[in-house]
């Protein structure tokens, strides 16, 4: 599993984890709720994640989540992953197109 | 309905310790819920029991022990695909099916579904004794000398819940044959059984600590000739010392093989020998009489077939060519006169290979029914197999197979992909495996051409881990991710039969597209190179990989 | 310290648990403790005084202990206690007692009566173990007791 320990220019992080009951991918919002699409996610600069991510693993439990790790995006019109990885976890198996993620 | 014939037949006891587990594992899922398990505790727990979090969602990994299971519970597998998953499954390189889009809560519903059909997901993943594989034409082949499927049903049951071998150094895999020719790799395994008929009774030749991963290390011979009472007292020892040796201080380093390789074979036979003498040999014997008694819930084939069965087999082939194609490369010869054994690919032209719809997993129940007793074999090649059909029949079997598009003629040539999930699924891949699986299928997807190139065998692993076998492909390709584009490294001269052999690296590693380019050069290159006869493999051992290196890497 | 027995043999208190290592240094020590590491057989000049060895376990995935547990008894012949302590979990209860060992050593909160339930979860099992256990049916099947 890839951290991003530096972003490049144009670089935010985001929050995700897997839903602890079904497994589904979700994303972090401004509010601490974990939602599917990553368009709902906050975006965070290095420090700031980093208090992000403490507290979230902190409540991981109670907010029914399990796995929550930050994610390095482009923060441009659209919120994308920098990783093909990350990119395949927020639309869904490329294999599969009936199975992407509604956006 | 007649008992399904190919796989140990349940009795009361058994079914009573599948509704324990199940109940077990119902509560574990409850403690993680409400937090009293962490995900650290939990989560070598919910793996013993076939469950990963992956990707997308957990994924569920259902045991097929030994690769073979009946109609009815094919018949459930569909089910299954249809009711908690999106359609459908996939058939691993373990023999086993799993699905990808399974529900942590659903778990406990599902496994009591599956133990309706006597079936469970007990050890398909976790460093224990994993589900054992087998010849995927065992009992029915022509070739093999012993049946190995009653050992490899003893084999499940002696490590199912073994109180000792639970919490092993790393996974632990075992696989067991009957015959000279090796179809399950014994020895790329922690433990590889080849079974044949001795002077007094059945022995068994071992191999030890062959393995994938990143480390590939074919497998030596610890013992030529174990006799069948000692079977389970010579594995519990080489088990035993793996378990108190084996280092747990790094994953990559915690397999069998790197403790064998340490401390040499000949030192592990002396502490497995060392074992055995301290060991009660009564107390593991294991007797004829227990052997019998497995052997007896075994069902057996009534094999009957008319005197022209071959004869009307033999006129179809000759009126059908493209039948006959399919023939040539997806039967196996039968023990039985007027029978074959039938391979059905899971491998279309442009396909997932593996993949099985809901629709066409009842399909193959239903064909199962009619041409094969009701049996299924899973291969660790992610096909299937009938394994007893009427050869006066095998064209029927053929054109129904047509109708739901499993008639693909390419077992055991280059159609005949074999592909990890890869990082569209995987939660430990660099790279996608299965999208370059389907360019190169459709690349090489004409069934003439396939025949025309012959025996070649191409393994896609999305990483290190090789769970695509890729070190034992004849053409091997290993995703690598670089800066984050997929590329794909080619090894050559891969094999996981009686000549194991561990794929050499071909030179750079080329992106997706390019990487489909320089395999259909390295194949044109063989073709043009090849004398009558010859395979890619002996081409390849004839003149070295430079003229293929050469080849691939042309237009780069 | 809460101890919980798994089988018939009652645990008892031992005011003095002697490491090993220091074993030799103390030549009335009825109670040793072992590390997952260990090799059982340097017991053997000591077990003849020795009435409980306790087998660490240094986190529940460390598999090792079952090996110890099941080489005391069996090819050592020890008739004392064993006991288990350390990251234990309550889903391994029935493995501990199998191989042999008596009682663990309860980590603080643990419910002695998810202990309870999964020391009597099955009523089948697969192979042979440590303990002398009645066959169950047909082929290599026992019942636990």
């Amino acid at each position: 599993m890839k951290r991003p320990t530096r972003l490049s220019a144009g670089e935010k992080l985001v929050l995700t984890a897997n839903r602890l009951l079904d497994g589904q991918i979700v994303w972090r919002d401004a509010f601490g709720q974990w939602l599917p699409q990553i368009r709902h996610a906050e975006t965070y600069d290095a420090e700031s994640a980093e208090l992000a991510l403490e507290n979230a693993k902190h409540n991981a439990q109670r907010d029914g989540v399990v796995g929550v790790y930050e994610v390095a995006v482009q923060d441009g019109s659209a919120i994308e992953p920098v990783s093909v990885r990350e990119r395949i976890r927020a639309h869904g198996p490329t294999v599969h197109p009936q199975f992407a993620t509604e956006a | 309905m007649n008992a399904p014939v190919g796989h140990y037949q349940y009795d009361q006891i058994d079914r009573n310790f599948l509704q324990s587990r199940i109940e077990e594992f119902e509560s574990q899922v409850q403690r993680r819920i409400d937090g009293t398990l962490t995900e650290d505790e939990f989560k070598p727990l919910r793996l013993m029991n076939g469950l990963y979090l992956q990707l997308h969602a957990y994924m569920l990994r259902i045991a097929i022990p030994y690769g073979i299971l009946d109609s009815r519970q094919m018949r459930k597998l569909s089910d299954i695909a249809h009711r908690y998953d999106r359609d459908y499954g996939h058939f691993t390189t373990r023999q086993n099916i799993q699905f990808n889009w399974i529900r942590l809560e659903d778990t406990p519903a599902i496994l009591r579904e599956l133990a309706d059909v006597d079936m469970h997901a007990i050890q398909t993943s976790g460093n224990c004794i994993r589900n054992v594989t087998s010849d995927e034409f065992a009992g029915a082949a022509a070739d093999e000398l012993v049946d190995p499927r009653v050992h490899a049903e003893i084999l499940r049951q002696w490590s199912t819940l073994h109180p000792e071998f639970t919490f092993l150094p790393r996974k632990f895999k075992i696989a067991i044959s009957g015959s000279p020719n090796d179809r399950v790799a014994a020895r790329f395994h922690d433990i590889g059984i080849l079974a044949r008929p001795g002077v007094d009774g059945t022995v068994f030749r071992i191999f030890v600590g062959g393995g994938m991963g990143r480390t590939p290390i074919i497998g030596q011979e610890i013992f030529d000739a174990v006799p069948e009472d000692r079977l389970l007292a010579t594995l519990e020892a080489i088990v035993r010392v793996y378990n108190a040796h084996g280092r747990r201080d790094n994953i990559y380093k915690a397999r069998i093989k790197i403790l064998v390789q340490a401390i040499g074979i000949e030192a592990y036979r002396e502490a497995v020998e060392a074992e055995l003498a301290l060991m009660n040999p009564d107390h593991y014997r294991l007797t004829p009489e227990t052997v019998a008694a497995i052997r007896a819930r075994f069902a057996v084939p009534e094999l009957v077939a008319p005197d022209n069965a071959s004869e009307v087999l033999a006129q179809q082939r000759i009126a059908d060519r493209e039948f006959d194609l399919w023939v040539r490369s997806n039967t196996h010869e039968h023990r039985a006169s007027g029978h074959i054994i039938a391979v059905v690919s899971m491998k279309p032209a442009g396909g997932i290979p593996g993949d099985a719809t809901s629709v066409q997993m009842k399909r193959l129940a239903d064909l199962a029914d009619v041409h094969s007793f009701g049996e299924l074999r899973i291969t660790h090649l992610q096909n299937v197999v009938l394994g007893h059909v009427r050869q006066d029949r095998l064209h029927d079997l053929w054109l129904s197979l047509r109708e739901v598009g499993l008639a693909s003629a390419n077992v055991g040539l280059i159609g005949d992909i074999v592909a990890c999930p890869g990082l569209d699924y995987c939660a430990l891949a660099n790279s996608r495996s299965i999208p370059i699986a389907q360019k190169l299928g459709a690349r090489f997807g004409n069934a003439d051409l396939q025949a025309e190139i012959g025996a070649l065998s191409i393994n896609i692993s999305g990483c290190i881990n090789a769970c695509g076998h890729h070190h034992a492909g004849n053409i091997g390709l290993l995703g690598v991710d670089k800066r984050g584009e997929e590329f794909f490294q080619i090894t050559l001269g891969g094999r996981a039969d009686q000549g194991a052999a561990i794929g050499s690296i071909l030179g750079p590693a080329l992106p997706e597209d390019d990487t489909v380019d320089a395999i259909a050069r390295i194949v044109d290159c063989y073709l043009g190179k090849r004398t009558a006869g010859e395979t890619f493999l002996d081409t390849l051992s004839r003149l070295g990989d430079v003229p293929f290196k050469d080849a691939a890497y042309e237009a780069v | 310290m809460k101890l919980f027995d798994l089988g018939a043999r009652a645990s008892n208190f031992h005011e003095q648990l002697v490491p090993l290592d220091e074993l030799q240094n103390f030549p009335d020590a009825r109670a040793v403790l072992l590390e997952a590491e260990h090799d059982p057989e340097r017991l053997k000049p000591f077990l003849a005084h020795l009435e409980l060895v306790v087998l660490r376990f240094p986190i529940f995935r460390d598999g090792r202990p079952f090996t110890q547990a099941r080489a005391l008894r069996e090819y050592l012949g020890f008739n004392g206690e064993i006991r288990a302590e350390g990251h234990i979990l309550p889903d391994q209860a029935a493995f501990l007692k199998r191989c042999g060992v008596d009682s663990v050593v309860l980590s603080e909160g643990s419910d002695p009566a998810l202990w309870e339930k999964q020391l009597h979860r099955f009523h089948e099992a697969y192979q042979r173990a440590v303990l002398p256990e009645a066959p169950l049916g047909v082929g290599l099947r026992v019942k636990p007791n």
